[in-house]
């Protein structure tokens, strides 16, 4: 018997039993729509992700730390370098980046700039009212894009501030746009000082740039933000004179153009410091939502799981109830591959029938759903759920797959069975 | 030629042996029509399993064209009776849900036929069987009469050597009954086709060129045999 010909019959057979057809395909049904689903949500997650990370970094920029010593909290007491360190007490210290190290990065060929992660501690910001308001001051970078409700970057240089909108009302500004051009001050403490009554000096800044809330910003920046030579000043008057000086947890370096940022991160790595390019720090998000998509997929293979017993359940009533016919079809001459080849197909037609109403549901669910969640989730027009119609492809035919296996053991009684019995009248 | 020759047949074990056939020997020539007669639980139905391959003896030979079709790989004998041999039963066993078309094609789908050639023998076995305004028809609609006239139709669309009729008008009331006989031996006679018909109704062994009178598993007579 023609291949051709067990397929249609198998599928004429499934018609025959329409709601019991239906019923069981549901059930591999759910299977595919979790997991064509959860294989969407990944790809969106993904693509989401490499989106964040080329916004937020460049692909020039190394961050680079100095090594910490790997025993750290040792019971044993240390012996003293001339390291800077914090140091938190019970023997955990952290070890900063001293401008001798900073010369000697900034020596290596390919090494366009260098910009030292300057820690500074403003005691307040004030504006037009008066009103005072504790705020995180951060060193503009390069590479990080920010999105603006008023204003841009240029002039940050000269006194410039770019300042987050959260601050445009507490501080007495009608809008992002009324702030543009206004003197703001940041209070920050002369660390030298006696930290029981410390002299605190007020920096005036002009506003530049009044940033929102990026959608495809990983860190968004909800204080202020300095070019690197304003927060130096103020990072000298904040540490000048006390042990931090002239010390930084971490520094910025911005490679060449035309050279590969990972061979500087190893040159750099082999000087004993810690370096890892933007894009190493950002795949751990990768590794988050390759966890999650693999619990999503597990739900979905449990969902395939179960509809395999129903599938071996519905084929095996469907071989008793075709007793006759099965015994016929033998007396006819059908040979018993043909018979157990008609039954796997019908489980096939089962599983192709289930799988495509999972991943059509799955599809049209996850387009309608799409903008909605963007909406809830405050991303603007990003995809979440991204369909690839190559993956959709694989798991109906991977759940076709699953059914004619499931179909094998029905197929196999089929096949076994004896004409002369299954033709008995009575 | 069909010679069948010292055929036995038991069932269960040891102690509760049940001869269902003992030494059973005989020739059908080409073209005759056979009756197989004999109670219920004679060994007549085991007799016919057996001369068409779906039944094995312990021993014995059924020899068709010289070939003993006992000897035969099951993939050789499925072959066989598909291109060879067809069967009416007394339940019919048409496909209630199928059409009367998707019914007779069947045997051919079996045998492999391309389905360019299947139509025009279909369309002459229901005619042939009176269906043919039936052929869109599910074969559920049809009454028991047009149930085995489909039943012959789909016995001969392949054009079989041999003919196997297992109480073909057991269900049958005499009208409808007559018809259906009137069908096998019409088709038996202008085709030289060999028909065995296994029965217990002596109206219809008589019609037939060959009566075998079985009895407990033993041939009791053989009437007819030139």
């Amino acid at each position: 018997m023609k291949i051709r010909d067990i397929a249609i019959r198998a599928g004429r057979s499934l018609r025959q039993a329409k709601a019991r057809t239906l019923l069981t395909s549901l059930a591999i049904g759910v299977g595919a729509f979790t997991i064509v689903l959860s294989l969407a949500v990944g790809a969106g997650g993904r693509t989401y992700v490499s989106n964040i990370i080329s916004s937020n970094t460049n692909i020039h920029e190394i961050i680079v730390q100095p090594k910490q010593d790997k025993i750290n909290g040792a019971a044993k007491p240390q012996k003293y370098t001339d390291d800077a360190v914090i140091d938190y007490g019970a023997g955990y210290t952290m070890k900063l980046l001293k401008q001798s190290d900073l010369d000697k990065i900034s020596k290596i060929s390919g090494v366009k700039s260098i910009t030292p992660d300057y820690i500074v501690t403003a005691k307040y910001i004030t504006g037009i009212n008066n009103e005072k308001y504790r705020v995180g001051v951060t060193t503009i970078l390069e590479g990080l894009k920010l999105e603006f409700e008023a204003g841009s970057k240029d002039g940050v240089e000269n006194g410039g501030i770019i300042i987050s909108d959260r601050y445009v009302s507490v501080l007495g500004y009608k809008n992002a746009t009324d702030m543009i051009g206004k003197n703001i001050q940041i209070a920050v403490e002369k660390g030298s000082d006696s930290p029981l009554n410390p002299e605190t000096k007020l920096f005036e800044f002009k506003v530049v740039g009044v940033t929102k809330k990026s959608a495809m910003a990983i860190m968004p920046s909800n204080g202020v933000q300095l070019a690197p030579s304003e927060m130096e000043k103020l990072f000298n008057y904040n540490q000048g004179g006390t042990s931090l000086a002239n010390s930084y947890p971490d520094v910025v370096v911005i490679t060449d153009d035309n050279v590969n940022s990972k061979d500087i991160k190893n040159i750099i790595n082999d000087m004993g410091y810690d370096a890892q390019t933007a894009e190493d720090l950002m795949s751990f998000i990768f590794q988050f939502i390759n966890v999650l998509q693999g619990i999503l997929i597990g739900f979905g293979a449990l969902a395939v799981l179960t509809s395999v017993f129903g599938i071996i359940n519905t084929q095996y009533i469907s071989v008793l109830e075709r007793t006759q016919q099965i015994g016929l079809m033998k007396a006819l001459g059908m040979r018993r591959r043909d018979i157990g080849r008609l039954f796997k197909l019908e489980a096939a037609w089962i599983g192709l029938l289930g799988g495509s109403i999972g991943a059509g549901l799955a599809v049209i669910g996850g387009m309608i759903a799409n903008p909605h969640i963007s909406k809830w989730l405050g991303i603007g027009n990003i995809s979440l759920i991204i369909f690839e119609p190559l993956s959709v492809t694989i798991v109906i035919i991977g759940l076709v797959i699953v059914s004619v296996t499931s179909g094998i053991l029905p197929a196999r009684k089929a096949a076994k069975l004896d004409p002369i019995e299954a033709l008995r009248t009575e | 030629m069909i010679e069948v020759k010292h055929i036995t047949k038991t069932y269960g074990k040891k102690d509760s042996v049940f001869v269902a056939l003992s030494d059973i020997s005989f020739v059908i020539p080409d073209g005759a029509s056979v009756a197989i007669l004999g109670k219920s639980g004679s060994g007549k139905s085991t007799l016919m399993h057996t001369m068409s391959g779906l039944d094995h003896p312990e021993t014995g030979e059924v020899i068709i064209d010289g070939q003993n079709i006992l000897a035969l790989s099951q993939k050789e004998i499925d072959k066989f009776r598909s291109h060879k041999m067809s069967f009416i039963f007394q339940s019919f066993f048409v496909q209630a849900k199928e059409t009367c078309y998707d019914n007779v094609s069947l045997p051919l789908e079996i045998a492999g036929v391309a389905p360019s050639r299947r139509r025009s023998k279909i369309e002459a076995a229901l005619t042939a069987v009176e269906l043919i305004d039936k052929k869109k028809s599910k074969a559920r609609t049809l009454s028991g009469g047009q149930k085995q006239r489909l039943a012959v139709a789909r016995a001969i669309v392949n054009s079989p050597q041999i003919l196997f009729a297992d109480e073909p008008t057991g269900n049958l009331d005499s009208v409808t009954g007559a018809v259906v006989e009137d069908l096998l031996f019409n088709y038996n006679k202008q085709n030289k086709i060999t028909l065995i018909v296994v029965t217990h109704d002596p109206d219809l062994a008589n019609r037939c060129d060959i009566q075998i009178h079985i009895k407990d598993g033993k041939i009791e007579s053989i009437e007819g045999l030139k």
